[in-house]
């Protein structure tokens, strides 16, 4: 079985082979090694990979693992291969909401040309305002939500229209 | 003056948990008002009465004075504590509340207006000698601005009027340098805003915010609770409070602890207040801004005196006597309080949202908890993204500093990206154990806060818990050690 797997916004390739007992993992195209993973105590779990081992305390909710391991708190996003394309066809062409919101303002509207940069909504997040800015220079072929409208977290806000291939 | 008899507690979170403790202990029945999206959190779930408001938004709902009046007529309550924020520095709403014979617990309104407005309060400060930065405006000094501005003293801030965000600004450390050096930000004020007006301010480097606690009574007495050192700060809002402030000599601690007191005493103050101040690296300081009501900060100083604030604010709002003079107000060990707030320090401490999925806060000796979330809740963006507040007291700063390390390790956040793991860094920070802090520091230490890069061999732990963890990748029979993973200790 293979997943991609985002850790601090970089994606791995890791596989998984063998009958649970003696299972097998391997990052990239690094060496297969003997794999365990084993709960205790208080919500606790102990990693073992290899010759290596690790506490972590760790939750799970949807695609996403949240593990406190090294005095630092992460967030792994697994992508299973579907997803990924589904991601990777909106590459660019659609922004997203970085965080549940509202909003503010909207600058332009579908048949807009935009400039690479060009501010073209502000959403409040918290009471902080941020920009929606455009990736790549191109026109807007969609407005998702008008001022005043809440949306939630990786909601689209704005699409622009497929780069144009020379 | 009235009994109090019964308190609406006009906010939510963790200072209306705070001050139903209070409430209880004075065996004075607390209410509090929730919106719909706080029908779970803990002060609905602690307090005898609870009263559903409305509003446009969660917040709106807060900030409507005739929602808080609305519910005190309809649960009897005669008193109001505001808590901070929302409604807390709203002389209207302090004015609205005594025409409905309805006490206030904070500050006479009149109070309020004179120091809760910066420019106001500057005046104030002015007219009465207190402690201001230098400057001096074009306007003012008319023709002779450059000779104004040399008077001010070396280092010297040129700013544009009409200005803002370090546009036509320009700092002057000789004196030569001087006419130049106006000449420029005439210029850049031009360009940048059409008005080439500049004003000359008495530049500080590396200032320390510093603030004095201070409650007055209704029979003219005024005491002060001893100075906070809140210089930790990001996006211009504190993240580490201590009390007492490091490094300070006991004559400069009295003297800004008296400068405060008088503010207080010539402004006629009464109820809890906070007088900031801003102290540069020569000990000299100057007026910030007051805020009018308990501070988020409090802890530290109760921690530290062993006082209640809020006992005294609702005893001070009754018409008693402050019960300790001055002298009788002595302060022990050291506090440090440290605020958790769902944030990612790795992009600019922006707000996030999420579920708990794990939360738990730590207990023991000398460890105190200001909590207004549990497992399970979401945080969302509807509020201030403030999670918890962990309170250390020690005999000592460096003991409360290790207290306060332990404690952040025995804290555990997942599902939403918090700034446990930075809080941990920064009380970690050779600068910060030294007491060399100021304003700018975390702009100024940002490489050496931020957290170690992961080795192949940590990576590769962490993408293989992630790969055995997920539902996703697991198959059936790997899913059994998870099932227990889901449910943590609270």
């Amino acid at each position: 079985m293979q997943r991609r797997i985002n850790l601090c916004d970089k994606p791995y390739l890791v596989t998984r082979i063998g009958p649970p007992r003696t299972q097998q993992l391997k990052v990239d195209d690094g060496q297969f090694q003997p794999v365990r993973l084993t709960s205790m105590k208080n919500g606790q779990a102990m990693i073992q990979l290899g010759g290596s081992r690790v506490h972590v305390q760790m939750a799970v909710k949807g695609e996403t693992v949240y593990i406190r391991a090294f005095n630092q708190t992460f967030a792994l996003d697994i992508l299973n291969p579907v997803e990924q394309a589904a991601r990777g066809n909106f590459e660019g062409n659609t922004c997203r909401a970085p965080m549940p919101g509202t909003v503010v303002t909207v600058d332009v509207e579908a048949g807009t040309r935009v400039m690479e940069g060009q501010s073209m909504m502000t959403i409040e997040s918290m009471k902080i305002l941020t920009n929606i800015c455009a990736p790549r220079e191109g026109e807007v072929a969609r407005v998702h939500f008008e001022p005043g409208s809440t949306f939630g977290k990786n909601a689209a806000l704005i699409t622009l229209t497929k780069k144009e291939t020379v | 003056m009235p009994d109090i008899t019964q308190v609406l507690i006009a906010n939510r979170g963790e200072i209306a948990c705070r001050i139903l403790r209070t409430l209880n202990r004075m065996d004075i029945p607390g209410v509090v008002v929730y919106h719909f999206a706080d029908a779970d959190s803990p002060a609905v779930k602690m307090a005898a009465t609870a009263v559903q408001i409305h509003g446009p938004t969660p917040v709106a709902a807060y900030l409507d004075v005739e929602n808080m009046i609305a519910a005190c007529k309809e649960t009897g309550a005669d008193a109001v504590h505001p808590g901070f924020g929302f409604l807390a520095e709203n002389p209207k709403f302090a004015k609205r509340l005594a025409r409905e014979g309805i006490t206030f617990i904070g500050p006479h309104p009149g109070a309020m207006e004179l120091l809760g407005n910066k420019v106001s309060a500057r005046t104030f400060c002015m007219d009465n000698g207190f402690p201001l930065i230098t400057s001096v405006t074009e306007a003012e000094a008319k023709e002779n601005f450059i000779e104004s501005a040399r008077k001010i003293g070396l280092p010297i801030l040129i700013k544009a009027a009409a200005g803002g965000g370090g546009k036509g600004m320009q700092i002057v450390r000789d004196h030569r340098s001087l006419d130049q050096a106006v000449l420029l930000a005439k210029n850049e004020a031009q360009r940048s805003f059409g008005d080439d007006e500049v004003y000359a301010e008495r530049l500080l480097e590396e200032p320390r915010h510093i603030e004095v606690q201070i409650m007055g009574d209704l029979h003219g007495n005024v005491v002060h609770l001893g100075e906070r050192e809140c210089s930790i700060q990001r996006r211009f809002q504190k993240i580490i409070e201590e009390s007492p402030a490091p490094m300070l000599t006991r004559e400069l601690r009295e003297k800004i602890c008296t400068t405060a007191v008088e503010i207080a005493r010539r402004a006629n103050y009464h109820n809890a207040g906070t007088v900031e101040f801003i102290l540069a690296p020569d000990n000299e300081f100057y007026f910030l801004e007051m805020n009018t009501r308990l501070q988020v900060e409090h802890p530290v100083t109760e921690m530290v005196t062993g006082l209640d604030l809020v006992e005294l604010q609702i005893r001070i709002a009754r018409g008693e006597t402050l019960p300790l003079v001055q002298d009788q107000i002595k302060t022990t060990g050291h506090a440090i309080e440290l605020r958790l707030y769902a944030e990612d320090p790795a992009n600019d401490f922006l707000p996030s949202t999420g579920a708990l999925l794990a939360y738990s806060l730590p207990t023991g000796k000398g460890i105190r908890i200001e909590n207004g979330f549990a497992r399970g809740m979401q945080v969302t963006s509807a509020f201030d993204p403030m999670l918890a507040k962990l309170i250390v007291h020690e005999k000592n700063r460096n003991q409360a500093i290790a207290l306060a390390l332990q404690a952040l390790n025995d804290t555990l956040v997942l599902g939403v990206t918090t700034n446990i793991d930075f809080l941990a860094r920064i009380l970690a920070h050779q600068a910060f154990r030294a007491g060399r802090i100021h304003t700018g520091f975390i702009p100024t230490h940002t490489k050496e806060l931020a957290p170690l890069p992961l080795n192949q061999e940590q990576r590769d732990l962490l993408l293989a818990a992630a790969a055995l963890g997920s539902r996703e990748f697991s198959d059936p029979v790997l899913t059994e050690p998870y099932t227990s993973l889901g449910d943590w200790r609270n």
